[in-house]
Formats: structure tokens, sequence, C-alpha cells
């Protein structure tokens, strides 16, 4: 093999090899819990124990519900936009004493995707439960808005063949593809020009208007 | 082109290429967490809840720790993770009478961790319960 070549065989594999180890040591995503903030009440019922927790997990998080009915053991997530998935929880749990009862704020977030720790959260909660003053949570992050109309920047939506009647193409945002029978594939947008992997790899000219792709055989128009 | 060159770089990056669309195309992590059981113990002091809170959390998540002499223990795992924490649970302990009651809460990022935190906290619960013949 000649030097040159090899350098650069050499220097393509490395770069493969660090965007690899870049790739692999991002952050990883770790679940945090917080324990150890619990409340003994002299007076009290169990039902008022569950009112007010079911005040406070709904003031931070959603879906509150209760383990099982008049069980006084409270659950309830923080739904992620950014994940569409949960990345943070709390758990309140009464129990009754011969007097009063006594509660306690088991709190988890999944870092770094929540935009604040699990102790922050189990405080708040804890602070709601009790009517202390509290610090605003970072707010979650929201879905990103889906795309709407014809854009010459991707190819989401759902695309009709101008000479194959009935048939439809599905395309969505994360570049996958589906047919009107099921049949999936994946798409690629540089420019304008198209790569659509769907009974093998082909290349489309998407139009300026965003609403035409064409190219290799197919003809095809978005409904926008 | 050469068997050396074959061997000793066009497989590497091949590899190299593998491991980064694989790093990068894992599933979104999703937190799961479950409020697990609720025992009440009587005649037993609350010294061996928190025996059998740290036997528990350490042979299933292999780590515990008390939040100071609360009662209250938290564990992370599982064992022999290298990175992180893909699970966590608490166990609380609180006396009532000559006895106990004492709470199982876990948490889980997944599909990284093995178990669900309905799982991992079953797997605590029965440890808890094992802990009467073996740890204490």
């Amino acid at each position: 093999m000649k030097p040159y070549a090899f350098r650069r065989l050499s220097i393509f594999a490395a770069a493969v090899a660090a965007l690899a180890v870049w790739s692999a040591s991002a952050a990883p995503a770790a679940v945090e819990m917080s324990t150890g903030i619990r409340y003994v009440m002299d007076t009290g019922t169990l039902a008022d124990c569950s009112a007010k927790a079911k005040t406070a997990l709904g003031a931070y998080l959603q879906n509150v519900t209760e383990a099982s009915p008049d069980s006084g053991e409270w659950i309830a997530f923080g739904q992620n936009g950014a994940t569409s998935s949960a990345t943070s929880s709390a758990a309140v749990r009464c129990y009754a004493l011969p007097k009063g009862y006594v509660v306690t704020f088991t709190c988890a977030v999944q870092s770094p995707e929540n935009p604040y720790n699990a102790d922050a959260l189990c405080l708040d909660v804890a602070h709601n439960f009790s009517g202390k003053p509290v610090t605003p949570l970072a707010a979650m992050p929201t879905p990103t808005p889906v795309p709407t109309g014809c854009s010459a920047t991707n190819l989401f939506g759902t695309w009709s063949a101008d000479d194959k009647p009935g048939l439809t193409l599905t395309m969505t945002m994360s570049g996958e593809v589906t047919d009107s029978d099921g049949v999936s594939g994946n798409w690629g947008l540089k420019g304008n020009t198209a790569t659509l992997t769907y009974y093998g790899t082909h290349t489309l000219t998407l139009s300026a208007d965003g609403k035409h792709l064409s190219g290799d055989g197919y003809h095809l128009t978005r409904k926008c | 082109m050469s068997s050396f060159f074959r061997h000793r770089v066009a497989l590497p990056a091949v590899a190299g290429a593998l491991a980064f669309a694989l790093t990068c195309a894992a599933a979104p992590a999703a937190l799961d967490m479950t409020v697990g059981a609720r025992k009440l113990v009587t005649n037993e002091p609350l010294s061996a809840c928190n025996s059998r809170a740290g036997s528990a959390l350490r042979s299933v998540l292999g780590s515990a720790a008390e939040v100071e002499d609360t009662g209250e223990w938290k564990g992370n795992g599982p064992p022999g993770a290298q990175i992180g924490s893909a699970a966590a649970a608490a166990i609380h302990c609180y006396p009532i009478g000559s006895g106990y009651v004492v709470t199982f809460t876990c948490a889980a990022q997944l599909p990284e961790n093995p178990d669900t935190a309905i799982a991992m906290c079953t797997k605590l619960a029965a440890a808890f319960d094992a802990a009467t013949t073996a740890a204490l």
C-alpha cells in the first residue's frame, strides 16, 4: 500500500473511533433518588394527609394516583416533552397513627434529562404539603412542535403517488417512511436531494415549494 | 489491497462505525417508579427493620445507606453498574408501638435496568423477609 493511502485510511479509522468514543461518553442517563423528609403530625386523619398529598403532588406533577383506594399512598409523574416520557416522579405515603399520622416523601428524577433534581422536587412537594414557602422548579421542556404545511427542509407528511392511485407514503420527522400497505423504509434530505430507502435506494428531487418529489420512477405529491 | 490493510485498518474502521451507530441509536430512557409494599410488623424492634432494610438493599441493588439515624434507607444499583445508576430504592422504617411499619419505594430507568420498578420492589420485599433468618 502507498504511504499516503495508508495515512488517510488510518486518519479515517481514528476519526470513526473518536466519534464512537465521543458518542458513548455523552453523559449517561441515571436515576437520582431523594429520601429523608418525613413529617409526624400529632393531629389530623389519614384523609387529611391524603388530601394534602394529592394537592402537593398535583402542584408539580401529573397523573396523581392513589396506589389503592384509601391506602393514603400517592404517586405522580412529570412528563418531559423533549423525551416524550416521564423523567420525574414522587411518592407521598401517609400512614395513620393512634394520634395523627406519619408521612414520607420520596422523589426520583432521570438525570440529566430532567431540568431539576430529586431533592428540589421533594423539598417543594413537602413544603407544599406543610404550607411552607416553595422555590419554583425549572420548567419541563415542551415537545418539539410538529411542522405544518409543505416545507422544503423536510419530507414530513403524507405523500400520494401521482401514477399509482391509492398508494400513499407517510414520512415522520425521525426519517421513517410507511406506505399504505404497511411497508416501511427511511428518508433523508440534503438540500433538495432526497434519498428514499423503500424497495431499494432511490434519489429524488424536492421541488422548491416542498410539495413535489420526483425521480427514479417516483412522482409524489405532498398533502399540505 | 494487502491483508495487512484489511486486518489492521479496515476491520477496526468498520467495527468503530458499528459501535458508533449502536451507541447513538439506543432507545430513549424513561423513568419508572412505583409505590411498593407496606408492612406492619408487630413485636420486633426498629433495629430489626434497619438490619433487614440494609440487608435487602445490599442484596438486590448492591448498596445501602441510612439517611442519618432516621430509619430511612436508600440504595442504588444495579450491582456492578459501571456508569451512573439505573435503579434506586428506598425503604422507610417507622416505629409503631412495639413494632414498626416499613414501606418500599422503587425507581428504575428503562430499558437500561433489567428490572422494572415493580419487580425490584417485589425482590426487595422478599429479601427483607428473608433477612429474618439470614441476617438477623
